[in-house]
């Protein structure tokens, strides 16, 4: 091909691409733009098309209620969308490409402490807030970072219900073994766990890290079984939990209780165990019976039905949390009553308004202060057992022998 | 007691690894290739099995056999369609072409059936017995008896046949296989259909112990890798035998070093393989 011709038809394609450019960037004028990268393949599949529903009925949501308003006019919510396949480093390199190439207004988060604490620093950097509702540990907000917000409560206090919990039962429980993942979360969970196993005297007969990605534990429970403690705490993710629990049924491994950081309130966790999962203690701030309510979603029971409506599941506290993240924007946009991300994230740092999470109010450190509940699952259903310091049900205790039971 | 505990862990999974091995072993060992899409393949035999189990209600062992033929078919078309385009072709083609297999394979199994954790639960998944204060839990001790037996099946194949004389005709001396007659465009496709029949099978117990997913296959096409290079890649008595060390030096290591280890012990096993004895345990150093 000639030279010459070659030029011509490279400044026809450009001036077409700017003028389409233009078209677009002139099109979305009348709307805001929540980016995010979440995990929908990989590890943290199953809990990433949580966030990616969630964040999807809240906009639809609150865009059929007349959208967000700012300044006398109304916009709508729309959401850039991608795929982080559970890895933090194409994370950053997503969040980076939504902040300088897609130009979008703001940032929710990715599921995972893991992989939030890398994509959190591209927030920071470029002075973007970012909600997230899927990282808990402490590592993420002990930074000093101004633009990080996190829905979830503190991952180093999730298990202190639990074993205060177990100190109280009868006969009260002497030894624990703790496990965890080497994942951000669940190390944070593991450090503020042996600590109140300190503080309540439990002797800690077995501690150890594993691999996040294992799915053979017969090795550990080999060892936890011959420790053989009155109860188990396991900090992990859905799909380890669940090997452990089948494979701990497998090899006859018998505690008096046993918690485990993510699973127990989530429906699809239950199920897939089926009986296994009886008497399985977990951790949630928020459920759906919760009498707890804001705008757009009137209580927590109607967002739970319309989700589970539209998606065919259960939502659970991850959907719960992701829905928040939304919320916040809407409450944020229209109170800083712009769309600088300077007043949207103080607005966003002094906000506290009721929402069918529960009361949405942030520490100093951007981490949402709420509280936790303990819950036992008891014929297929999440039971609370004990809140705010208060025993509200009886639990199931100490859990029978694989043997003993039908 | 512990000690004895992780023995017989490590020998009941070691024989898994084995069987997952043996294909990966044998389709190099043949068509020099690299089969990066194994892992894929293992994880089609476990959705196979989950279906059947859960549509049908099939137990997952007494489906085994039909899992088998599916994969070997999967397999033998693939071959005859794609592969056969790069049989003994330069390493990196076939890591190429295989790569984009898993991909294809690993994405259309996403859309079919999302990545929702499964997994093929019969009532006896964990029912387990003790003897002399080990607890062993039945579906392991069944794994294991139902590897012997592919083993022992597969072997007799290859050693009692013609198709298994043919096979290893081919795989020592192409050109001569040629000259004698032996069909071997027709030896390679059933060599990858074999071999995907045995990952096929490996996925159908994999997915009895272990939750299903999409991307189960990734670590296990690597662990294959391993599998098969320690026990000499080309060999087939090898895989078993590599299966069974890893087995073992997972379960150790586990156990006794730290949870966080094995992956570094089998990494470092293989190292160490490579550096003294490439051939592998049971490889002979033929040059090739």
């Amino acid at each position: 091909m000639k030279r010459r011709s070659c030029w011509w038809l490279a400044s026809m394609v450009l001036a077409v691409a700017a003028i389409l450019a233009g078209g677009i960037a002139a099109g979305a004028a009348e709307e805001i733009v929540l980016g995010a990268a979440v995990s929908q393949t990989g590890n943290y599949a199953r809990e990433g098309k949580f966030y990616v529903d969630a964040y999807q009925i809240t906009i639809d949501a609150i865009n059929r209620a007349g959208g967000v308003k700012v300044g006398g006019k109304a916009y709508k919510l729309a959401l850039k969308l991608y795929d982080d396949q559970s890895d933090p480093n194409l994370s950053v390199r997503l969040y980076t490409r939504l902040v300088t190439s897609d130009r979008v207004n703001f940032l929710l988060g990715p599921y995972s402490s893991g992989i939030t604490i890398p994509a959190s620093a591209v927030a920071e950097k470029n002075e973007i807030p970012m909600v997230q509702g899927g990282g808990a540990s402490g590592k993420i907000f002990d930074r000093g970072y101004k633009y990080i917000f996190g829905t979830l409560p503190k991952a180093e206090f999730y298990l202190q219900a639990a074993v205060e919990v177990a100190v109280k039962l009868n006969p009260p429980v002497k030894t624990a073994a703790l496990l965890y993942s080497n994942e951000a979360f669940d190390r944070s969970v593991g450090e503020g766990t042996r600590q109140w196993l300190k503080e309540h005297k439990i002797e800690k007969v077995y501690d150890e890290e594993y691999q996040p990605a294992t799915q053979d534990f017969t090795s550990i429970l080999a060892v936890i079984k011959s420790k053989n403690p009155d109860l188990i705490l396991m900090a992990g993710h859905e799909q380890g939990c669940l090997n452990f629990i089948r494979q701990a049924q497998a090899a006859d491994v018998n505690p008096k209780m046993w918690v485990f950081t993510v699973g127990p309130p989530t429906a699809d966790f239950r199920k897939t165990l089926g009986k296994a999962a009886e008497h399985v203690y977990g951790i949630t701030p928020w459920l759906e019976e919760m009498e707890i309510g804001g705008e757009i979603f009137r209580s927590a029971g109607e967002f739970g039905k319309q989700f589970h409506e539209r998606f065919g599941y259960e939502a659970d506290y991850h959907v719960a949390s992701g829905a928040a993240d939304v919320l916040i924007y809407k409450f944020a946009i229209e109170k800083a009553n712009s769309l600088d991300p300077k007043k949207v994230r103080d607005a966003i740092a002094s906000l506290d308004v009721e929402t069918m999470y529960g009361r949405v109010k942030f520490e100093p450190t951007g981490q949402i202060a709420m509280g936790q509940v303990l819950i036992q699952v008891q014929d297929g259903k999440v039971v609370p057992i004990y809140v705010g310091g208060k025993f509200v049900a009886k639990p199931v205790y100490p859990m029978p022998k694989w043997s003993q039971r039908k | 007691m512990l000690v004895l505990q992780v023995l017989v862990n490590g020998i009941l999974l070691g024989g898994l690894y084995g069987i997952m091995a043996i294909g990966m072993s044998l389709i190099y060992g043949v068509l020099r290739i690299v089969n990066i899409a194994h892992g894929a393949l293992i994880m089609l035999g476990a959705y196979i099995t989950f279906w059947t189990f859960t549509l049908w209600g099939w137990d997952p062992f007494l489906s085994l056999p039909v899992t088998i033929l599916l994969l070997f078919a999967v397999g033998y078309l693939v071959q005859r369609c794609i592969l056969n385009l790069i049989v003994r072709a330069a390493l990196y083609l076939t890591l190429l072409i295989t790569f984009g297999i898993e991909v294809v394979m690993v994405n259309l199994a996403r859309i079919a059936w999302t990545s929702d954790l499964r997994q093929t639960a019969p009532a006896y998944v964990a029912a387990n017995f003790s003897v002399g204060g080990l607890t062993i839990p039945y579906v392991r001790l069944w794994v294991f008896a139902t590897t012997v037996v592919l083993s022992v099946l597969f072997l007799l194949l290859m050693e009692r046949t013609r198709l298994g004389r043919a096979i290893r005709a081919t795989a020592q001396e192409l050109r001569a296989a040629r000259l004698t007659g032996i069909p071997v465009g027709q030896i390679f496709a059933v060599t990858f259909g074999l071999g995907a029949a045995l990952a096929g099978a490996a996925g159908a117990m994999w997915g009895v112990l272990f939750p299903i997913t999409p991307i189960l296959g990734r670590a296990l096409t690597l662990k294959s890798f391993v599998v098969a290079v320690l026990g000499g890649l080309g060999t087939m008595m090898g895989a078993i035998v590599g299966g069974l060390v890893l087995g073992l030096a997972e379960a150790f290591t586990a156990t006794f070093i730290g949870p966080t280890y094995p992956n570094a012990i089998s990494f470092g096993l293989l190292v160490l393989i490579l550096i003294v004895r490439p051939t592998g345990v049971l490889g002979r150093g033929e040059g090739r």
